[in-house]
């Protein structure tokens, strides 16, 4: 059909109008001249004419009709109607929304970062080709192993390789320590971002005296050199050393993405000698899938591969895995974020729940009106129609305000969320947000809107008008379908309450979790010497001695030492090593241990007690025997029933053996996982250490104890270790107590924001039965009069009441309770320290769930019972 | 006297037949015309003229525009469009086709 003329008409309705009435009046006129030539009188020939025309206002109706918009028509009438009613009833309209924009909004802000993190790819080129081949999926490999798989395997198009690089940028102000990444040439090739500026590294740069050249991220491009479109002509000084600026990755680029994620430069591997390494595992290595072999393939030849390898290199092939990089990236989170979006799913469902019972008792009493409009000719489709229009208006408004509270809650959770939740940065309300909003507003609508409407629709006109008139108690089957919503209500706020109660008992466990040292009150920071005068072996250690020694004399600071790296915030270095006396270990039962690197002071200035023996002292330098502390699991591990003190060990190593002496025995402290049970650790000293002093990236990382707030001391001690270097670069500034807050900062992001949503569904449940149990008791006015006045007492109202209220609630909450039963265990991997089934905290939510029933039943019981008989039986 | 209700379906080909017979014409005007040349069999309601006459607009078959009329009053006059001379004719041999068919059934009658 012509749809021009058909616009024009809708947008021209008053005019198209007035020209049909024009066009009536002269039929009309001419009509009744015509009559009056017939012989008819004026007065008779008017009637006349009239009476033939008939009904002029329907005339009207069917010419519009032609143009095809009687639904329009109908809907902006349905529509007027909606927001009329809706107006009429502010305190139900302004609730109903609340829960539905609260329902919504939540569950577009957690889908937005759900859609960030886990469901869009990677931002490489075919990022779903790139997989890691790790041991056990996440540790590095030796230079010889990459070398060796790379000549060897015929799955991947190619392999690329990273290692962990922190150089010191000096020479520009301020100097500083910059995280960074040593590349095979092929490894940005492989994952096929192109730069935006400048090229590439390539072939031959990854060379031994090739490898000074550099590529930077848009982020220190712009921080640090102010976006200079010159860059590519300039050199950067390095640990020392010049690097041309080859390229600058676009601003979006992130490598890698799953470790040392914060990375700024990266630069040539020149893997050199260390080609023939076996030792020193460093590398994170990558690969491309060829596009015609599947995973399974891949993980098949580099079983048969790496089975290959370690008969002839044992000890260095084992437990090798290929993972989809995707996996790698968003494998810890993937739980936990699912598990919130199915959660904030349950507070939708309550919120619709409540919506759809408060829609049921507005249809109950308007019983009344619809039963009219039935009897004076509304069709059930058009009263279907109207009632379903009214529930996706509140939904619509509902869907706005949600999108309001989307883009703040989206905010809120990348403000809150911790910084190990991989790509959090790029959460955006995008279209895939948009349409999950609308595609869950439309459900939501469906969902609260279609049994109200149904009702309406299906109501018997007669029984209608008479249970209106009457004021009786409810109709049967309406009753029971609000009475059975506002039992899943209960259900759903159970199921949610169980899951907030279970990850504050695992928090509070973890936060009762003993680190073995005294996190309060300590200050931590970053210092490299590499490419400074300090840098020196000899020079190193004079400075390292003398650095801790005048930050110890600072006023304020009780104590303080140096360590390599912090536990839990630094590094976790792995050594094999030997026992004296024990025969070879068979390959894989070596005994290992992390190993940290120490100066005296470190065990009391950390808090930590030494359990036996002694503490190094500025005497175990690289002139005195070799002396070594371990940890309490590493005695209990490998000399079970000896005291270890006085026996020797060596670390592992393929060109010396060298036996240190074990001096001492540490409590167990935290390592890099908060929740992690101990792992043998050993400490070596500092100034005995003759390659942690030699060491290409020198840094250091001190801690001090303070009297007070450790923070407060940060720019003082600063200024001491510029007073020996200006261009020595700070970097990790933080507290202990920081330190661990972030390590918790996960599970206390998932407790809060299950808190939140249980927190809402209480609301919202309580809100139900209240309403509910209000509504009931008015409609029961006149039967609680009859009552009263034939002898009832408040007290059997009361209970009346209450016990109605009750049973909702507590049928409602049983299912709840065989619900988290059921879906409780799904959360197994998140807890700690506690069952998915404990007890303490099912119990503990039944009866919090029905004190708040009774609360919400007994207001509405208790008005029930100040019903005064007289006037309840005059009611209506 | 009683009229003839005009046969269902047919008041599109009488308003179109009208129209191009007599060129441009108000809607009172081809009422009348077509009670005339009908010898005042056919009657052609209002309620049913108006609406044929916008729905023939949106489809395109006639057009209109506003003029005055011998008595001075303005009034709007519609013409047929060439879409609509076409659909007179399938009309006009439907109605032929249709016709001649009942006219052979109650032959055999």
């Amino acid at each position: 059909m012509a749809l021009l003329p058909r616009f024009r008409m809708l947008v021209h309705r008053r005019q198209f109008d007035r020209d049909l009435e024009e066009e009536m009046r002269l039929h009309l006129d001419l009509q009744k001249q015509q009559q009056i030539v017939e012989g008819l009188s004026a007065d008779d020939a008017r009637t006349a004419a009239q009476r033939q025309f008939g009904n002029t206002t329907l005339l009207q109706e069917e010419c519009r009709d032609a143009y095809g918009w009687q639904w329009l028509e109908e809907f902006a009438r349905d529509l007027r109607y909606a927001a009329r009613s809706m107006l009429r009833t502010p305190g139900f309209t302004a609730v109903a929304i609340v829960a539905l924009a609260l329902g919504i909004g939540a569950n577009a802000a957690l889908f937005s970062v759900v859609n960030a993190v886990l469901l869009r790819p990677l931002a490489y080129r075919d990022a779903g080709r790139l997989v890691t081949i790790l041991h056990n999926g996440r540790n590095p490999v030796a230079p010889a192993n990459y070398v060796d798989w790379r000549a060897q395997s015929n799955s991947f198009t190619d392999m690329g390789a990273a290692e962990f690089w922190t150089p010191n940028l000096t020479r520009d102000d301020p100097p500083e320590h910059i995280r960074g990444l040593r590349l095979t040439q092929g490894m940005l090739p492989l994952v096929g971002v192109e730069p935006l500026l400048g090229r590439w590294f390539e072939p031959g740069e990854d060379r031994k005296g090739s490898e000074h050249v550099v590529i930077l991220s848009y982020r220190l491009w712009q921080r640090r050199f102010a976006g200079d479109p010159n860059i590519l002509l300039r050199s950067l000084i390095l640990d020392g050393e010049a690097y041309q600026v080859v390229g600058v990755m676009p601003r979006d680029f992130q490598f890698a993405p799953f470790w040392a994620t914060r990375t700024e430069l990266w630069a040539p591997l020149p893997l050199a000698d260390r080609i023939q390494s076996r030792d020193g595992n460093s590398l994170r290595v990558f690969g491309r899938l060829k596009p015609e072999v599947g995973l399974g393939q891949a993980r098949a030849e580099m079983a048969a591969l790496t089975a290959r390898l370690e008969r002839e290199h044992p000890g260095t092939n084992r437990q090798v895995m290929v993972t989809p990089l995707k996996e790698n990236v968003v494998g810890k989170v993937e739980t936990p974020l699912l598990l919130l979006l199915g959660a904030v799913g349950f507070v939708l469902l309550i919120a619709c729940a409540n919506v759809a019972h408060m829609l049921l008792a507005r249809a109950a009493t308007r019983q009344k009106e619809t039963a009219v409009r039935a009897a004076l000719g509304a069709r059930h489709g058009r009263l279907f129609r109207q009632f379903l229009t009214e529930s996706a208006f509140l939904g619509a408004c509902g869907g706005i305000a949600g999108l309001a509270l989307a883009v703040a809650g989206t905010r809120a959770l990348i403000a809150l969320s911790p910084a190990r939740i991989p790509r959090v940065e790029t959460v955006t309300i995008d279209t895939d947000v948009l349409l999950f909003l609308l595609g869950t507003t439309v459900l939501t609508c469906l969902a609260f809107g279609l049994a109200p409407a149904m009702q309406a629709a299906r109501l018997d006109i007669t029984s209608g008008l008479k249970d209106a008139a009457l004021g009786s108690s409810d109709g049967a089957g309406r009753g029971r379908a609000r009475k059975f919503l506002v039992a899943s209500e209960f259900a759903l706020a159970v199921v949610l309450l169980v899951g907030a109660g279970l990850m504050v008992r695992s928090f509070f466990a973890l936060q009762a979790i003993d680190p073995g040292f005294n996190p309060h009150h300590v200050l931590s920071l970053i210092v490299s010497v590499a490419g400074s005068k300090e840098a020196g072996p000899d020079r190193r250690a004079i400075f390292y001695r003398q650095l801790v020694d005048r930050v110890r004399t600072l006023p304020g600071v009780e104590s303080a030492a140096a360590i390599n790296h912090l536990p839990l915030a630094g590094d976790l270095w792995t050594r094999g090593l030997t026992i004296e006396g024990r025969p070879e270990p068979r390959p894989g039962e070596e005994p290992d241990a992390v190993y940290r690197v120490i100066t005296p002071g470190y065990f009391h200035a950390m808090r930590l007690p030494l359990l036996r023996g002694r503490d190094f002292t500025g005497n175990d330098d690289t002139r005195a025997p070799g002396v070594v502390i371990i940890n309490d699991r590493a005695a209990k591990a490998y000399w079970p029933g000896e005291d270890p003190v006085g026996k020797h060990v060596s670390l592992r190593s393929r060109t010396q053996r060298e036996w240190l002496t074990i001096i001492g025995i540490a409590t167990d402290a935290a390592e890099a996982d908060w929740a992690a049970r101990a792992v043998p650790e050993i400490y070596l000293a500092t100034f005995q250490n003759r390659d942690y002093l030699a060491d290409r990236g020198a840094y250091i990382t001190l801690v001090a104890r303070t009297a007070g707030d450790p923070a407060a001391l940060t720019s003082v001690v600063k200024n001491v270790v510029w007073s020996f270097d200006p261009n020595l670069p700070i970097s990790e500034i933080v507290t202990m107590d920081g330190v661990i807050s972030e390590a918790n900062a996960e599970p206390r992001f998932e407790m809060l924001l299950l808190s939140v949503f249980a927190a809402v569904a209480l609301v919202l449940a309580a809100v139900g039965i209240y309403g509910v149990m209000s509504y009931s008791v008015s409609r029961r006015t006149h039967e609680i009069g009859i009552r009263m006045s034939l002898g009832g007492t408040r007290t059997q109202v009361l209970w009346m009441v209450v016990r109605q209220g009750m049973w909702l609630a507590l049928a409602g909450s049983a299912a709840g309770i065989g619900g988290a039963l059921a879906l409780s265990r799904l959360m197994t991997g998140v807890l700690y320290g506690v069952r998915p089934t404990d007890p303490l905290t099912f119990s503990a939510v039944a009866i919090g769930l029905a004190a708040v029933a009774l609360v919400a039943t007994y207001i509405p019981a208790r008005r029930a019972t100040r019903i005064d008989p007289m006037s309840a039986l005059r009611y209506e | 006297m009683p009229k003839d209700e005009i046969p269902p379906g047919t008041l599109y080909m009488l308003i179109l037949k009208t129209l191009v017979r007599h060129g441009e014409m108000h809607g009172y005007e081809i009422a009348r015309a077509i009670e005339q040349l009908s010898e005042e069999v056919l009657h052609v309601e209002e309620g049913s003229l108006y609406p044929a006459l916008q729905r023939m607009l949106v489809k395109g078959w006639v057009e209109a525009y506003w003029g005055v009329t011998a008595g001075n009053r303005r009034a709007r006059y519609y013409l047929p469009t060439k879409l609509g001379r076409k659909q007179l004719e399938i009309e006009v041999r439907q109605y032929q086709r249709v016709g001649a068919a009942i006219a052979r059934v109650l032959g055999t009658a």
